[in-house]
């Protein structure tokens, strides 16, 4: 019982820094330094990389299916939630992948989940518009990605190496 | 449930060979994307404005005198394309993103520009192929 409130509790801490993470990087959008459609830095991705490293694949999956709906609520726009939702999944499944690789640092993993999570994008774009017309942004997302997945990836060493791992148990 | 299992990744500071190897993976994705995407060069312009999958009208841009604006009625946001002989761009939209304005011009066959919310390709084809006519356009 303790422990499940424990968890929920804890879920919900970081789904809310996911989603404040999120709502400020929308204040400030890198679209504008660089006008390419998709192009985040993708903050929110630091919170699933703490919850792959610490806490579970279960965990961070629940962190983002919450995150995502919160985010279109609170944004109001349910074409934004496709894309986030199948960005994010992918970036996580990516992730949960490579952060069990013996080869990788967070830095690595941060990379291929930037990179997933801009795949998956521009895949629901061409979805949503049924013609493939959005994979000209591909290319140029996917080398952004190796600047904002590095970016991310250094931020979520400091995150996992200074944040203390939070207690499984009571006793 | 126990303490998770915890994964290498997470307890590394510094780079690792395979964070090099994930980068060239990308590189190499992006290069290979970029290269079969890469469209017919063409010295003639044309503009086919597609709205919601419905092709609205192709525009051969080289045939313009002076740049013409072009509202696009249908669209759920109001849209107003501009096509100059050199190139299009979205003068304005009141759709919610804006990142088809940002975007700015688009002047090179194979370009496009995309408004999500109103469905909205324009895509730039180069026509006509390599003309013998002009021995140096460049673009």
């Amino acid at each position: 019982m303790s422990l499940d409130l424990r968890r929920l509790t804890r879920c919900a801490v970081l789904t809310a820094l996911a989603l404040a993470l999120s709502v400020a990087e929308g204040l400030v959008p890198l679209t504008i330094l660089f006008p390419l459609p998709g192009l985040r830095l993708g903050l929110a991705n630091l919170v699933t990389v703490y919850a792959l490293c610490r806490l579970s694949r279960r965990e961070a999956l629940l962190i983002l299916l919450a995150r995502c709906l919160l985010g279109a609520l609170v944004g109001g726009n349910l074409t934004a939630l496709a894309f986030s939702l199948t960005g994010g999944a992918l970036a996580l499944g990516v992730m949960a992948a490579a952060v069990r690789l013996g080869a990788l640092s967070l830095f690595g993993v941060s990379i291929l989940g930037a990179a997933a999570h801009n795949t998956g994008q521009i895949l629901a774009a061409t979805a949503v518009l049924g013609s493939d017309a959005p994979l000209v942004y591909l290319p140029p997302l996917l080398l952004c990605s190796l600047v904002t997945g590095a970016v991310t990836g250094g931020a979520s060493i400091l995150l996992v190496q200074r944040v203390p791992e939070m207690a499984e148990r009571n006793s | 449930m126990g303490t998770p299992a915890r994964p290498p990744a997470a307890e590394r500071t510094r780079p690792a060979w395979g964070d090099g190897a994930a980068v060239l993976l990308v590189v190499l994705a992006a290069a290979a994307l970029f290269f079969s995407l890469l469209p017919p060069q063409g010295n003639f312009l044309t503009a086919q404005v597609v709205l919601n999958g419905e092709v609205l009208g192709e525009y051969p841009l080289d045939a313009l005198e002076e740049p013409v604006l072009l509202p696009l009625d249908g669209a759920p946001w109001p849209i107003t394309l501009e096509l100059t002989p050199e190139g299009v761009r979205v003068l304005e939209s009141a759709c919610p993103g804006q990142d088809c304005v940002h975007g700015g011009w688009v002047r090179r066959a194979g370009g496009r520009i995309i408004c999500l919310p109103n469905r909205l390709v324009v895509s730039l084809r180069g026509s006509g192929g390599a003309s013998e006519e002009f021995d140096a356009v460049t673009g």
